[in-house]
């Protein structure tokens, strides 16, 4: 046990540096980003000066080597666009992320689990059906016209909820939150259905299909003769053996949640990191991008490293010896 | 029982910040939605007017461009003197105070200008390292020389903000990235980067106090958001009207709809390298006539741009009304190629920006169409712009899209920096993208550097936009554009655009 958690950490350490790498090759060939810093009228001497005064003169290796090593000491080098620490950046901007994620997945566990449970029970009943092709629409329409409906119906024409931006906010420490005020849980509802539609069609699909294996077996029949009530049997029996795979799927996706709700970000102008990757990536600002995709490897990979080690400790069936 | 408790301690928590919720906006108070947001807090850092217009409204230059029309007015300098072809003088405003209270003297030009050469902190280099000396003559007047004479430097003056020099000095470099403490007639509340900036009127204000007394700003960048944020009655004012949602906003009755011609003209750049097609002016006659200004204007802008016949807008000197526009003659255009000996036309490469100018990318590909037509193939080669401008920069290209103006309102400053020879030496030519080449425009223009008579220097460099327009094309001019507001009605804002697209929340009032 002790060795597989070793061998995956190392792993994950890896996967970080490759990532970090491929991205800081990559951005290279995505715009020269002195031209910016140095200002529309300057001359060719003044841009090289800049040139060299940001160090992007150096070899790639020499630039990439210099970036680790300061990265290893928790030093991630300035934006280029704010002049402002990047991790300060992007850390700023973690709870608007963090809290529209965990919403959203809140949102697509609770309704697709139900719905899931639901759907399964009565396979054949027209709304069972009515659901199913929902979840499939779920799936497959994509996040930007799913947003841009919601506001054209709840903000536009029926005027209930706003359309944009996180509403008031509360300050909690390095926390600023959005959950203390009526203003702020009005401006999560839509940008986290548009987020959990996807999820939550995900679950509700594998949740029904866990649950009609499930319900098809020896042990729940027993159950059922035993007369025990409906809820014990479906909830306490059932869902019980259903629920692994789901929670590890909601888990996984959890981490992409908060690092990659680009689209949804940029429609409601939520000001989390996706926005703020996106907006990066637009002014080339190099040191905010390499910071975040890292972040959000590292992020990604620590969610997945939780969730196998869980399972070999919960499963005593999973072997990785 | 314990459990129960702590649920009935934390709702109660819950409902007293339910309860105090950020109260409603005071009467006079404006919320507005822009397309972009500041980057950042520190004037100098960004020379972007987006990123500009809103340190003008902390901070204040030496001079200002005064709404609605950007006519050059004093500001933190009640007068300037140029004794000769090096020297500014400024003569400062008294008893003018920053947000902390600091007095304003020479002290903080001296240190706000010379902050201006350092990469660090600043895009205003060139400004930066054009200046030879700042002498203190006493605490209300400063003396500039320059290295060379620059006849456009007070003009400029609207955009080098004051900062105060104790304060930048003894703050954290990373404070003053993001509290703006200058002399303007707002003081920062509140910045949530992504989310709003929110400000306040400074009581104080030389110029008086302004008569909106809480802005709030949002930055939304998606068009559509930004409409609906309009109609749902959350902004008083949105900025950047795509001009296809603009029947949208003109149908809804509680919405009015502002249009102002922009200073920014939209033009295509040809090189004219020996050999190449593009370097016989009949080519390039045939090029301009080949294409269709007014459908491009009616058609992609949607009527939302008027036709240009140069690159320099009309309060700019330089500006040269007699110049006019080639007729469309695609006939015209397919004789003079025959002439000029394609009469099978040739091949050429158009690029340009797809994420820049208004409908850049669609006005490119229709340009394509319009000398298809008759018969020159371009190939499309659109891309973002943060890879488009270094090309241009490293002038890789041999036909593009470009748009342009000058914030100094001074042609020669463009010209050396879109139209001169490339001379890594001295500097000129840095955004001429095709290499464009010609010795009798270099000289006219190198001429025009020492000339600081107002009179002259406009004949001349009328002159000098007429040879490039008529004589050389140099490019090919395609229209102004016009940029969009759009706001409540009914609510009795008073409210002007500007030509440089600044939003000073001063000049507006309810």
């Amino acid at each position: 046990m002790g060795t597989y958690i070793f061998r995956r950490l190392l792993q994950g350490v890896v996967v970080v540096l490759v990532v970090s790498m491929i991205c800081f090759l990559i951005f290279r060939y995505m715009g020269d980003p002195v031209l910016t810093l140095a200002g529309r009228y300057a001359t060719q001497a003044e841009i090289a000066e800049v040139r060299r005064a940001f160090g992007l003169d150096r070899p790639v290796y020499i630039q990439f080597g210099k970036f680790l090593w300061n990265a290893a000491h928790g030093n991630f080098g300035k934006s280029y666009v704010s002049r402002i620490s990047a991790l300060d950046l992007i850390l700023e901007r973690f709870p608007a992320s963090f809290e529209l994620a965990i919403t959203a997945i809140c949102i697509s566990f609770v309704m697709g689990v139900g719905f899931g449970v639901l759907v399964a029970l009565r396979p054949y009943a027209w709304h069972s059906r009515a659901v199913m092709a929902g979840s499939l629409a779920g799936i497959s329409i994509p996040t930007f016209l799913t947003g841009i409906l919601l506001i054209m119906i709840f903000a536009v024409y029926a005027g209930i909820l706003p359309p944009f931006g996180r509403g008031d906010t509360v300050q909690l420490g390095f926390w600023r939150t959005g959950f203390l005020t009526m203003s702020g849980v009005k401006h999560l509802i839509l940008p986290a259905f548009t987020l959990a539609m996807y999820q939550l069609a995900v679950l509700l699909r594998l949740t029904r299909a866990g649950m009609r294996e499930v319900l098809a077996e020896e042990y729940i029949k027993t159950a059922w003769a035993k007369g025990l009530p409906p809820r014990k049997v479906i909830f306490k029996h059932a869902l019980r053996n259903v629920l692994i795979p789901v929670v590890t799927m909601a888990g996984l996706q959890f981490g992409e949640l908060i690092a990659f709700a680009i689209v949804t970000e940029t429609i409601f102008q939520w000001p989390g990191m996706g926005n703020l990757l996106l907006t990066s990536i637009y002014e080339t600002d190099q040191p905010v991008i390499v910071t975040y995709i890292m972040l959000a490897a590292f992020l990604i990979i620590t969610i997945n490293i939780v969730v196998d080690i869980l399972y070999a400790v919960l499963n005593p069936k999973i072997r990785y010896d | 029982m314990k459990k129960s408790y702590l649920v009935l301690a934390i709702s109660m928590c819950l409902a007293v910040l339910l309860v105090m919720q950020g109260q409603g906006l005071a009467a006079s108070s404006i919320v507005v939605a822009q397309d972009v947001g500041p980057r950042m807090m520190n004037p100098h850092g960004d020379d972007s007017d987006a990123g500009l217009q809103y340190m003008a409204n902390f901070f204040d230059g030496l001079l200002q461009r005064k709404g609605p029309e950007g006519t050059l007015a004093p500001a933190l300098a009640v007068r300037w003197e140029h004794p000769d072809l090096l020297t500014w003088r400024f003569y400062l405003r008294k008893g003018v105070k920053f947000h902390n209270g600091n007095p304003f003297t020479a002290e903080d030009v001296k240190f706000s200008f010379e902050r201006l050469s350092n990469p660090e902190v600043s895009e205003f280099i060139n400004t930066g390292k054009s200046i030879d000396s700042i002498k203190i003559i006493d605490d209300y007047t400063v003396e500039i020389k320059t290295k060379q004479p620059i006849p456009w430097f007070a003009n400029n003056m609207h955009q080098i903000f004051i900062m105060d020099k104790e304060s930048t000095e003894s703050r954290d470099p990373g404070d003053v990235m993001v509290h703006p403490i200058g002399t303007g007639a707002y003081k920062l509340e509140e910045w949530a980067k992504g989310s709003y900036v929110r400000m306040a009127a400074n009581e104080d204000y030389w110029e008086g106090a302004p008569p909106i007394k809480k802005v709030e700003v949002r930055p939304i960048k998606e068009a559509s958001t930004r409409f609906a944020a309009l109609i749902s009655g959350q902004v008083d004012i949105v900025t950047g009207v795509p001009v296809e949602l603009y029947d949208k906003v003109v149908a809804n009755k509680k919405l009015q709809v502002i249009s102002r011609p922009a200073r920014r003209s939209i033009f295509l750049a040809l090189g004219n390298k020996p050999g190449t097609p593009m370097a016989d002016i009949r080519v390039r006659k045939a090029m301009y006539m080949a294409i269709n200004e007014n459908e491009i204007i009616e058609k992609i802008m949607r009527g939302h741009a008027s036709p240009a016949a140069q690159v320099p807008d009309p309060p700019t000197i330089g500006y040269n009304a007699d110049i006019k526009r080639l007729p469309y003659n695609p006939e015209m255009a397919r004789k003079l190629l025959k002439e000029a000996g394609y009469a099978n036309g040739f091949d050429v490469t158009l690029s340009g920006p797809n994420d820049r100018y208004v409908q850049d990318e669609k006005i490119a590909e229709a340009v394509a169409k319009y000398l298809a037509k008759v018969g020159i193939r371009a190939k499309l080669d659109v891309k973002p712009k943060s890879i488009f401008f270094p090309e241009v920069a490293e002038g890789k290209l041999e036909f593009y899209l470009i748009g342009w103006f000058d914030g100094t309102f001074d042609m020669g400053r463009t010209y050396f920096k879109i139209a001169h020879s490339r001379d890594k030496e001295k500097g000129y030519g840095g955004l001429n993208g095709t290499n464009y080449s010609n010795a009798k425009l270099d000289k006219l223009l190198e001429s025009t550097a020492s000339i600081v008579d107002p009179a002259l220097r406009k004949k001349t460099l009328q002159e000098l936009n007429r040879m490039a327009m008529e004589d050389l094309i140099v490019w090919i001019p395609l229209h102004y554009q016009e940029d969009l507001y759009a706001m409540q009605k009914g609510k009795g804002i008073k409210f002007q655009p500007r030509p440089d697209r600044w939003m000073v929340y001063k000049e507006i009032s309810k």
